[in-house]
């Protein structure tokens, strides 16, 4: 039998027993629409949380530290750190060059810290201070400050926190263009004995209020209070933390960086930098090695949506199952008729297979549309609860073209599965039996 | 599966029908029930035969057997030199959709389907082109006198037209062996003669080789020229009418 007479016989008999067939039909649809609808939610939630972590720009950064350095972030620090120098170098500029002349590096930018005490009219406030790289322009929170960025990577501004700058003024939009002057430890000198620490101070001028933490408040440098530009900084000479460890090694007044921020064109570079960087005996750690558990945890997550929403087309199988099999007792004669006249076992099978799979085809396509909207009804819901809130809009529930495509396949598959048991029990019908019943 | 065959022409020896030692056995519980027993006969192309015997006799299993329907337990079934018990399911559904036509006592037609439908059927499974499907669907209606009922649905119809309907569609596919299972059973005695001069005018005019099961031996003297008689499974002595 041509696949055009399997398909007109078996809409034939569809139609036949159009009420039950089409309540069959709704039930699979029913399982496809709960199936696409928790699915487009696992994918969605993964999208947005991607989102937001792609915006603070972590999946484009890997973080350096040297071997030596006992605060670095390697979970195995005792074992890397090797005895012999070549096997735990220095963070300094030779090492900065090397890493910024891999490829896909945009920017190696030393991270720069120390406490400061700022000085504006009769208030003194003792704060943290910190350089930020001249590629925090294009950062989020920066991009939404009060304010300007920098004029240049060498300018003596300042950016201060909203909330620090309550402190110095009760309207902190008054700050803006104003001088303030911050004190601190700066290092100078150096020789075999080590080196000098003296008290200075600089003048800067505010441009900036910030609302929220550079970098998503991810990074050490995150929670500082006030900003200058990192090459500002550099040249303040600041004491830094790692200055007192490099006190007691071998080259006592030598100039090694506490940390670097590595930024890459792009975030699928990061992976090959942080293996570059870690064959320079280098400690590397970037947030793709945290997500890995975060897109573990979706992977999960994903599975366990997937197996709820399968259960409800799990039961929608059990239907046509149902249906299929009083079909064939009541269409038993006709089964008998059919073979009488020429019809192969396979024949028969393929008719009710045929009617399985036209039920999961179109339970399917109803049912991604009915998912679809399930899934724009909740993201409108969510929409205006985020309106109230006074926050963006956001796409929650997400049904991108394979997920409705493979929701569409799944179902006349799991439908024609249904239809195993059915099928091979008309096929196996004995002619002259059925021809018998009436 | 083009234009169903005329079938190609075997040599003029070859029989319609040749059964040899042909039986079919049930076991009931214990017992074994001897349906069909060493049953031997030949029919040779172009005959009308009938199959005479009381209810129970086994003349409706011997049409399933050869209808390809029911395996013979032992023994041999040629048709058109085809043997039937070496034919797997799939073969068995070939032969009974191109060389074999069935005509019930009940008719057997689809009751939901029009007799259109119902007379495209084995031009389906035969995958008949559909372009001649028309044609040949009107042709096998016209043939039997049912032109102006082919939208009709079998229960608009009467017994007699139900089994002339029934008759065009076992003919479907030219074949050239019909076998009918007490055709006028269910007819009154009008519709009963209308139908079985169709059978007599496919046998006369087509060819057709015909097998006839009844249980009326004046029906059986009036169009067979030769019966059959079976009791309890057994062939009885062959006789020859006319």
């Amino acid at each position: 039998m041509t696949r055009q007479d399997l398909f007109e016989l078996a809409a034939r008999n569809m139609r036949n027993a159009r009420l039950r067939n089409a309540l069959t039909t709704i039930g699979i649809a029913v399982g496809v629409a709960s199936l696409v609808a928790m699915m487009s939610l696992g994918i969605g939630l993964q999208r947005f949380a991607n989102q937001q972590l792609m915006k603070s720009g972590m999946f484009q950064t890997v973080f350096v530290t040297s071997r030596q350095d006992p605060r670095n972030m390697d979970e195995d620090r005792d074992n890397n750190a090797g005895t012999k120098p070549e096997e735990s170098p220095a963070l300094d500029d030779a090492a900065r060059a090397k890493i910024a002349a891999l490829p896909g590096v945009e920017e190696v930018a030393p991270e720069v810290r120390a406490t400061a005490e700022v000085e504006y009219g009769d208030h003194t406030n003792f704060t943290m201070l910190a350089g930020l790289p001249w590629s925090a322009r294009d950062e989020d929170s920066l991009e939404k400050m009060k304010g300007r960025f920098f004029t240049s990577a060498t300018a003596e501004e300042a950016i201060l926190q909203r909330d620090f700058a309550k402190k110095l003024d009760t309207n902190p939009e008054n700050l803006l263009g104003k001088t303030i002057v911050v004190r601190y430890a700066r290092r100078r000198g150096g020789g075999p004995e080590g080196f000098q620490i003296e008290r200075q101070q600089k003048s800067f001028t505010i441009v900036g209020l910030l609302d929220e933490q550079p970098y998503g408040g991810m990074r050490m440098i995150s929670r500082a209070r006030v900003f200058v530009p990192t090459q500002t900084a550099l040249a303040m000479d600041l004491m830094q933390p790692a200055d007192t460890q490099q006190l007691v090694r071998a080259d006592p007044a030598a100039r090694n960086y506490s940390m670097l921020t590595v930024r890459m064109v792009s975030a699928t570079q990061a992976e090959a930098v942080e293996d570059a960087v870690k064959k320079m005996h280098f400690s590397a750690y970037s947030y793709l090695d945290a997500t890995r558990s975060m897109r573990r945890f979706f992977a999960v997550l994903d599975m366990f949506l997937g197996i709820f929403g399968s259960l409800a087309l799990a039961v929608a199988s059990l239907a046509i199952v149902n249906t299929l099999v009083m079909a064939v007792l009541e269409r038993r004669r006709e089964i008998g008729i059919m073979k009488a006249i020429g019809a192969s076992d396979s024949d028969v099978k393929r008719v009710f297979f045929a009617e399985a799979a036209t039920m999961g085809f179109l339970g399917g396509v109803i049912g991604v549309v009915l998912g679809w909207l399930i899934g724009r009804a909740i993201n409108l819901g969510a929409n205006l609860y985020l309106q109230r809130l006074k926050m963006p809009p956001e796409g929650l529930l997400m049904v991108p073209l394979w997920l409705a495509l493979a929701a569409v396949l799944f179902a006349v598959l799991v439908s024609v599965v249904a239809g195993i048991y059915p099928a091979a029990r008309a096929a196996r019908l004995d002619p002259v039996e059925a021809l018998r019943y009436e | 599966m083009s234009e169903a065959p005329v079938p190609a022409a075997p040599p003029f020896t070859i029989p319609a029908i040749e059964t040899v030692s042909a039986s079919r056995h049930y076991r009931m519980g214990e017992a074994t029930v001897r349906a069909v027993d060493d049953v031997s006969f030949t029919l040779a192309r172009g005959e009308f035969a009938a199959l005479l015997g009381p209810s129970g006799s086994g003349k409706s299993t011997l049409l399933n057997l050869l209808a390809g329907l029911d395996r013979l337990t032992a023994g041999s079934i040629r048709v058109q030199g085809a043997e039937l018990a070496k034919m797997d399911s799939e073969a068995l559904a070939h032969y009974r959709r191109l060389s074999v036509g069935m005509v019930f006592q009940s008719f057997n037609l689809v009751p939901n389907m029009t007799l259109a439908d119902n007379v495209e059927l084995p031009l389906r499974f035969a995958e008949f082109p559909r372009a001649q499907r028309r044609d040949r669907v009107h042709e096998l209606l016209a043939g039997v006198g049912l032109e102006a009922r082919a939208e009709h649905k079998p229960s608009q119809l009467s017994g007699g037209e139900q089994q002339r309907a029934a008759i065009a569609r076992a003919l479907a596919n030219r074949p050239g062996l019909l076998l009918a299972d007490e055709p006028t059973g269910n007819l009154d005695s009008r519709n009963g003669q209308e139908v079985m001069a169709l059978l007599e005018q496919l046998n006369s005019q087509m060819g057709v080789t015909v097998l006839m099961v009844t249980h009326d031996p004046a029906l059986a003297a009036r169009y067979a020229r030769r019966s059959l008689h079976m009791a309890d499974g057994r062939l009885l002595a062959a006789e020859v009418t006319e």
